[in-house]
């Protein structure tokens, strides 16, 4: 992402950004040293701080980078896809603070703060998390590039409800758009995960 | 999208100094605005971000009159999954909370957000054109264009339909909003939040610079109070309603003692038929009287060249919101 020119951007106004970035991440009312008015962050360049996958992360972004642009250019977490890129089709699917999101219409400053969960957080090295290998098994994709954000809404399905009907996997996963219709697969990948296979 | 300030404020009163400066927008979880602005529909100088009010301005709870008391912020899954939405009376709002989207943008998008989204009209929707809502050209291009998403009632310079499906039920319910411009609280009826002309000139709601929705309130429900939401789309999820209806019927001993009808997607403003529910009143449920309801609901439609199907769906989707109400 480039940073548009003469943005009176420069170290001292990013490291400030920084700080009142810590500010803003508790939560709470300023200290009593902070200067009146809200906080302001960009419109250039500034670094933020996200919690992803249990690890808290440094990243540079503008106000207007999205939590998708941010994770897959700013951290090289290229798991979610850029599909549609305007909320429809799920490729970007991530969990924040637990729940399924379209990161590509989040901001990324508004997941500071919260706890974001991706793709990459199922394997470490070779080891993969049960339902990855479900999906795998069960033969859930063809071109893959659904496949991300449609294990990401499996995932939360499996944590929301255990063992989860036909109905309610097909209720989780509407956000989640596969051209090759790989939905059948995809369901058969949570009930063998939900019934303990590939452990 | 282009460059923006982000303002995070700590309290109200800092959001709604931002909120009244010069290019300035308000922000929930920006679902919407997001889409405008990767779409350059809206380039402002500043956002100002209203998340961190959060603990303040979301949840649902019952006030002291009985009122449920809905916080700008509480995002569409929460209203939906809420122990307080249960209630037989509420089904309309749960429904329609529940169908919204997807599931990933129902986890997020607010209930404010939901009430005050930009129409979904193509044509004010791309930059491209010259559309007169946009104010970007002299005319409707959709009044004589591809108009089969467009009004067929209550329509007069612009064909926009209205885009919210919270909307209709919480006007069913006899909601109200309450805001905050210039440190001054107001209350008011659902109603005056939406045009009372919506001409093309107007933007979908009444907001004043500055002024910040805080809370919808819903009045207590009378014992027998029943409630439907039902839409008409084409697609199952991640789509936006042809036509919508929700009703709230209240049933003593099997008659139907107070009515009320508000029809979605179908005109500029979430559009209560008064007429439509006044038939109602006084009678018991019957196919007959939900057909003559669904009649007046559509009594003086005007529809466009390409969307006279929205009558014929739309009196179908009023019988269907009757029925489940009164099952």
């Amino acid at each position: 992402m480039t940073v548009p020119p003469d943005r009176g951007f420069s170290r001292r106004s990013f490291l400030k950004g920084s700080a009142a970035a810590g500010v803003a991440t508790t939560g709470i009312a300023a200290a009593p040293a902070a200067p009146a008015g809200p906080t302001t962050f960009g419109p250039g360049l500034h670094e933020i701080e996200l919690r992803i996958n249990g690890k808290a992360r440094k990243v540079e972004v503008e106000t207007r980078t999205t939590l998708l642009d941010a994770l897959r250019d700013g951290l090289d977490l290229t798991g979610a896809k850029k599909v549609c890129d305007r909320g429809a089709c799920g490729g970007c699917t991530v969990l924040v603070d637990g729940v399924t999101t379209t990161s590509c219409m989040t901001l990324a400053m508004d997941a500071v703060g919260s706890e974001v969960t991706t793709i990459e957080s199922l394997s470490d090295g070779d080891a993969v998390h049960p339902l990855v290998q479900n999906f795998v098994r069960c033969d859930a994709m063809q071109c893959g590039f659904c496949t991300p954000g449609m294990v990401m809404s499996s995932l939360s399905c499996l944590q929301r409800r255990g063992q989860p009907t036909v109905a309610q996997m097909q209720h989780d996963l509407s956000g989640n758009l596969c051209r090759c219709g790989t939905y059948g697969r995809v369901m058969q990948a949570i009930q063998r995960t939900a019934q303990g296979g590939g452990k | 999208m282009k460059p923006f300030t982000y303002v995070v404020p700590k309290d109200l009163a800092e959001a709604a100094a931002a909120a009244a400066q010069p290019d300035t927008v308000l922000k929930g979880a920006g679902v919407d605005l997001v889409d405008r602005m990767k779409e350059r529909l809206q380039t402002p100088q500043q956002v100002v971000n209203l998340l961190p009010l959060k603990q303040q301005l979301a949840g649902v709870a019952r006030a002291a009159d009985g009122a449920l008391q809905i916080g700008a912020l509480t995002t569409l899954t929460e209203l939906e999954q809420h122990a307080e939405l249960a209630d037989p009376a509420l089904q309309a709002l749960r429904q329609s909370a529940g169908m919204t989207a997807t599931p990933q943008v129902r986890n997020r998008a607010t209930v404010a957000g939901n009430i005050l989204q930009f129409t979904r009209c193509w044509y004010v929707r791309s930059e491209a054109f010259r559309c007169l809502h946009g104010g970007r050209g002299p005319t409707c291009l959709a009044m004589t264009g591809e108009n089969r998403y467009h009004a067929v009632l209550g329509w007069t310079d612009c064909v926009r339909v209205h885009p919210s499906n919270l909307a209709p039920p919480l006007l069913a319910l006899g909601a109200e909003y309450t805001t905050t411009l210039d440190g001054a609280t107001r209350r008011r009826a659902l109603a005056e939040l939406f045009p009372a002309e919506p001409r093309a000139q107007n933007p979908e709601h009444t907001l004043q610079a500055g002024e910040i929705v805080t809370a919808l309130h819903v009045p207590k429900q009378p014992s027998g109070a029943r409630s439907a939401y039902c839409e008409s789309r084409e697609k199952q999820s991640f789509d936006w309603a042809t036509t919508a209806c929700a009703v709230r019927v209240v049933l003593q001993a099997g008659k139907i003692t107070a009515a009320d009808l508000v029809l979605g997607a179908v005109a500029p403003n979430p559009l209560p038929r008064p007429k439509a529910a006044a038939v109602l009143v006084g009678e018991a449920p019957s196919a007959a009287l939900f057909q003559k309801a669904a009649e007046l609901a559509f009594a003086g439609a005007n529809p466009l060249a390409h969307n006279d199907y929205k009558l014929t769906i739309g009196k179908a989707i009023v019988r269907q919101a009757l029925d489940e109400a009164t099952r």
